[in-house]
């Protein structure tokens, strides 16, 4: 499955934090998306870079945008996680690695956890991948200018009254 | 009131008992999708508005805003999988009346958050189906259908 800008990005279905099933199609709700794979509460550069998301969450909410994390962590300890950080989005839960083997993102060198290598994607609301990164080094994952400017971009193809002048 | 946006219901509320359609009492719109399902027989559900066409506010207002914040952040969560649904009241495109929680079974109303706008009253019910919870976000659309419904 190859994971790039142009392609379908899977609609995955996975439990919430709340345990709930969902599916990424319903939770986008014809919003772009940022959807960020995380190793999980315990990583100290996931809690970093989750905090930085989280403050945004103001913005995408306003400006009819979605956040997304998929972690392994369990949606239990997803939801403990995300009231720390005080983030009103959604948490995926991938336990059982379903996902992660399907989407070929299994972080290699921590044979302890088997995470989810760190990784972002920023997606249109049909789930097209707009771009990709890798954060597998800290540095490789979107900034919050990074997913300003990539909500700007998505927003502007897909919304007919983006540009009214 | 205009006429009814796509993805909207009506529903009135009496101070008492809850009314789908144009029934006894205040008028409200909703997310069409709470009605819309195979209903769950007597439910609970704590309405959190008056009948008095006077208790209205702004959507935009910060404190309609944060009562939505607050729901998905901790209200959702909470009610796990008692909860049935959730809609707000709406009173045109801009206006808020109130908010409707449904449940299998009581919760903790007290914790509410949309009752720190309007009071609660807990009404029985056979008429809202269940409705995935909304991820967010917490404004209104362009349609101006009651949240969470409502896409551009």
């Amino acid at each position: 499955m190859k994971l790039e800008p142009g392609r379908p990005f899977p609609d995955l279905d996975l439990p919430d934090h709340t345990g709930r099933q969902r599916r990424l199609s319903e939770i986008a709700g014809g919003d772009p998306v940022a959807l960020l794979f995380s190793r999980g509460w315990w990583c100290p550069k996931e809690q970093r870079h989750l905090r930085e998301v989280t403050a945004l969450q103001d913005e995408f909410e306003v400006a009819y945008a979605r956040i997304i994390v998929v972690s392994i962590d369990a949606p239990e300890v997803q939801a403990a996680f995300r009231a720390g950080l005080g983030a009103r989005f959604v948490f995926l839960s991938d336990g059982e690695r379903r996902w992660l083997e399907r989407l070929a993102l299994l972080e290699a060198t921590d044979t302890v956890h088997r995470p989810y290598r760190p990784t972002a994607f920023t997606l249109h609301p049909d789930l097209t991948i707009h771009a990709v990164y890798d954060g597998y080094w800290y540095w490789g994952r979107p900034t919050a200018e990074d997913l300003r400017r990539d909500m700007r971009a998505i927003a502007r193809a897909v919304r007919d009254d983006f540009d009214r002048a | 009131m205009s006429e009814l946006p796509d993805g909207a219901a009506d529903l009135a509320f009496d101070g008492h008992e809850l009314h789908a359609g144009a029934g006894p009492g205040r008028r409200f719109m909703i997310d069409a999708r709470c009605v819309q399902g195979t209903p769950v027989h007597g439910a609970y559900a704590h309405v959190c508005a008056l009948p008095d066409a006077s208790a209205m506010l702004e959507f935009d207002q910060p404190e309609v805003q944060q009562v939505r914040r607050d729901a998905l952040a901790w209200w959702i969560g909470m009610l796990g999988d008692a909860l049935v649904c959730l809609t707000t009241l709406a009173l045109d495109e801009s206006c808020y009346g109130g908010a409707i929680t449904v449940t299998r079974e009581p919760a903790d109303w007290r914790a509410d958050p949309f009752a720190r706008i309007f009071p609660g009253t807990v009404v029985r019910t056979d008429l809202f189906c269940p409705v995935t919870p909304p991820p967010g976000p917490v404004l209104e659309r362009y349609a101006g259908v009651a949240w969470p419904g409502g896409r551009f």
